[in-house]
């Protein structure tokens, strides 16, 4: 071996994990620990120089504020809504596009389509498609004669929570449907067939072989979309702007509201931090009552 | 119950998997399908389990053709090569699956779980899943899912196959065993002929999609109809030696190094060019200087225990096997002489394989 300047494998280890390690911990852990921090101080960013230390006065605001707990029940329903949606449709479609049918693999491309697009295209897009004088919807319904009047799809409170949850669930379904996807075909035919001589019809196989072996995904599936829709902004955002009035206020749209509008940064940050811990009790008790990790693999 | 082949085809698109498949199988035999890889056993399997669809010909059990039935409705049981365990059930559940599908009373279907698992001897893990079962623990499942139902026909594809050597001698008994108690028609699927030989009461040997021959683990041995079936069955492998028949009253093969006459061979052959076939066993090896149908030179000796195999090169390139006891002192490149039992050799036709003995 040459003498001189050689490093031991571990340092070369740390070395290559090192630019990761300096990214992450500059734009992900100390941005978390600047919101926490944050979350106790009352922080004006026109003001910087009166940043002051409060204690929990951020929390007993937002508490405090009816706003705060609309935007809670709201973010929940939309959260639900959305996943029970994507949930069903995405196994429904992966079951279909799972069959060995002509020219399947087209619609299996297909699918991406809804990720290519940026969400700031796909928003715009849908508020043409929901424009009540020219949209794309009012024009197919009133065509059909199905309505007489044009509907006030993002200008009337219950119609704005379904078309953002309606675009939720058309953009992210394909999510559901590709994770389903790449489960069903490594579920072994012999299964079938065993539940086929069993005498098992289509509806028992489903619910006998193909759920169970889908279990595991969906509970990772339904995890992270609950948290990505929990969280979601720009697609609320983008839509409805949160209304009208603040009819589809969720709590992310809450604290950009609280911390840009009314720069209330301090409040804002602190209802992040509820955010972040309602989530991580959430999905702690979720992952223990469904059992994830402990279910057995097929032989 | 029996089963009827009656003239079966099967193709996926373009290539045809089995062709003109005609066989009887009898009520409550054990029948084996017995071929190399890719031969279309499993294919004939699921098509008799009514998994995959006949593209021509008959199914019949019994008297009822049965190309249209579902597999529900044929009352068959199969075991799966890879057992099939459904993994999130217990093996209770496992084993009551089919009874449970059909909607059978609770009382029976525990009766009739806990009845198989005692005859199985898995009783004490009626509560585990199959992840927590060993391999052979697995296929004990699997073959108590196929006995709970009382089947009729009792369908298997390679069970043996992802079990180890001891474990599957043991079990091959245990299958017999099972097989004569359960009074079920057993159609048994394997490439490997010793499974076939020692359980089966009728082989089917197929190759290329085609049977070569249907017949019991004796004819299949012992009058092999083709030269597939002779170079396929037996361990060790069967000589084949290249030839030309001579003499049409008294037939005698000839080959370089090699003549002998052939007593039970039919008159008039059809043809000329054949191919010699003599078991191992069915060769002696004698000294240097007694008289002998062969003479050469050892060209490897190999030792299974009680019996030797003594490979002898006879002319260039061109070897025989022979088997003798162990005790019997033989060297490599030892001169030896090669008897060969004339009545146990078999004369094939080159061009279609076919036997010609009579
Ligand atoms: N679903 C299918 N589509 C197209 N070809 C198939 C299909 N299933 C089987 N084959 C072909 O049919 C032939 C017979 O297959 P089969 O599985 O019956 O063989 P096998 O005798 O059971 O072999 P092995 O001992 O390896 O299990 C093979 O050449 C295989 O490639
Ligand atoms: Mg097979």
């Amino acid at each position: 071996m040459r003498a001189g300047f050689t490093l031991s494998d571990r340092a070369v280890g740390l070395l290559f994990i090192a630019p990761f390690l300096a990214a992450a911990i500059f734009f992900m852990v100390y941005p978390v620990v600047e919101a926490i921090r944050m979350a106790f101080y009352s922080y004006n960013p026109l003001r910087p120089d009166l940043s002051t230390f409060v204690g929990l006065r951020n929390f007993e605001f937002i508490f405090a504020d009816p706003l705060f707990w609309d935007s809670f029940w709201q973010a929940t329903v939309w959260t639900l809504l959305s996943i029970v949606f994507q949930t069903v449709f995405g196994v429904a479609i992966a079951l279909l596009l799972h069959q060995a049918l002509p020219g399947i693999a087209l619609f299996r491309g297909l699918l991406l389509f809804p990720y290519i697009v940026p969400t700031v295209v796909i928003a715009l897009i849908w508020r043409w498609i929901f424009n009540p004088e020219i949209g794309v919807v009012n024009y197919a319904l009133q065509s059909a004669s199905l309505i007489k009047e044009p509907i006030y799809w993002l200008s009337t409170p219950s119609m704005a929570m379904a078309s953002t949850i309606l675009l939720n669930v058309w953009k992210y379904t394909p999510f559901v449907v590709i994770c389903v996807l790449a489960r069903l075909q490594t579920v072994p035919l012999e299964l079938y067939d065993a539940a086929k001589v069993d005498g098992a019809g289509v509806v028992r196989r489903f619910l006998d072989v193909t759920l169970p072996q889908l279990k595991e995904v969906l509970i990772v599936v339904i995890v992270f979309r609950t948290i990505w829709t929990f969280n979601k902004f720009e697609e609320i955002y983008l839509l409805t702007k949160g209304g009208p009035g603040t009819s589809t206020f969720n709590l992310a749209v809450y604290s950009f509201e609280q911390s840009i509008a009314n720069l209330r940064l301090g409040v804002g940050a602190a209802t992040g931090v509820v955010m972040m811990v309602m989530l991580s009790i959430g999905s702690i008790i979720y992952l223990r009552v469904s059992g994830f990790g402990q279910d057995e693999k097929s032989p | 119950m029996d089963v009827k082949l009656e003239g079966i085809n099967k193709s996926f698109g373009q290539v045809q998997v089995l062709k003109d498949i005609n066989l009887v199988f009898p009520s409550r035999k054990f029948i084996t399908l017995l071929g190399p890889s890719g031969c279309g056993k499993t294919t004939l399997l699921r098509m008799i389990a009514g998994l995959e669809p006949v593209t021509s010909g008959g199914i019949r059990f019994g008297e009822r053709v049965v190309n249209e039935l579902a597999p529900r409705d044929r009352n068959i049981a199969m075991v799966f090569q890879s057992y099939a365990l459904y993994p999130q059930m217990t093996v209770r559940r496992n084993l009551g699956y089919g009874l449970r599908v059909r909607k059978t009373p609770k009382a029976e279907m525990d009766a009739a779980v806990e009845r198989v698992a005692a005859i199985l001897e898995i009783s004490h893990l009626l509560d585990r899943k199959p992840a927590q079962l060993s391999g052979g623990q697995r296929q004990r499942v699997a073959l108590g899912r196929a006995m709970v139902r009382q089947p009729d026909i009792f369908l298997m594809d390679e069970p043996l196959s992802n079990l180890d050597a001891k474990l599957r001698v043991t079990m091959r008994a245990e299958l017999r065993r099972f097989h004569l108690d359960l009074g079920a028609t057993t159609i048994y699927v394997t490439h490997d002929q010793l499974e076939a030989m020692t359980m089966s009461d009728m082989i089917a040997v197929m190759h290329g999609g085609i049977v070569q021959q249907f017949g019991t683990p004796a004819e299949v041995y012992g009058q092999p109809a083709n030269l597939f079936v002779a170079g396929f069955i037996g361990s060790p492998p069967m000589n084949l030696l290249a030839g030309e028949l001579r003499g049409d009253d008294k037939p005698t093969f000839a080959s370089p190094g090699l003549t002998v006459q052939l007593p039970n061979l039919v008159a008039h052959p059809p043809s000329r060019d054949v191919m010699l076939g003599i078991r191992p066993q069915d060769l002696d090896l004698v000294g240097d200087h007694e008289p002998a149908d062969l003479r050469g030179r050892v060209w490897v000796v190999e030792l299974l225990g009680s019996e030797k195999l003594v490979e002898v090169e006879y002319a260039e390139r061109k070897r025989v096997t022979v088997q003798v006891r162990a005790e019997t002192s033989v060297n490599v490149d030892d001169t030896v002489g090669v008897r060969l039992n004339a009545r146990r050799a078999h004369v094939f036709d080159i061009k279609s394989g076919a036997t010609l003995r009579s």
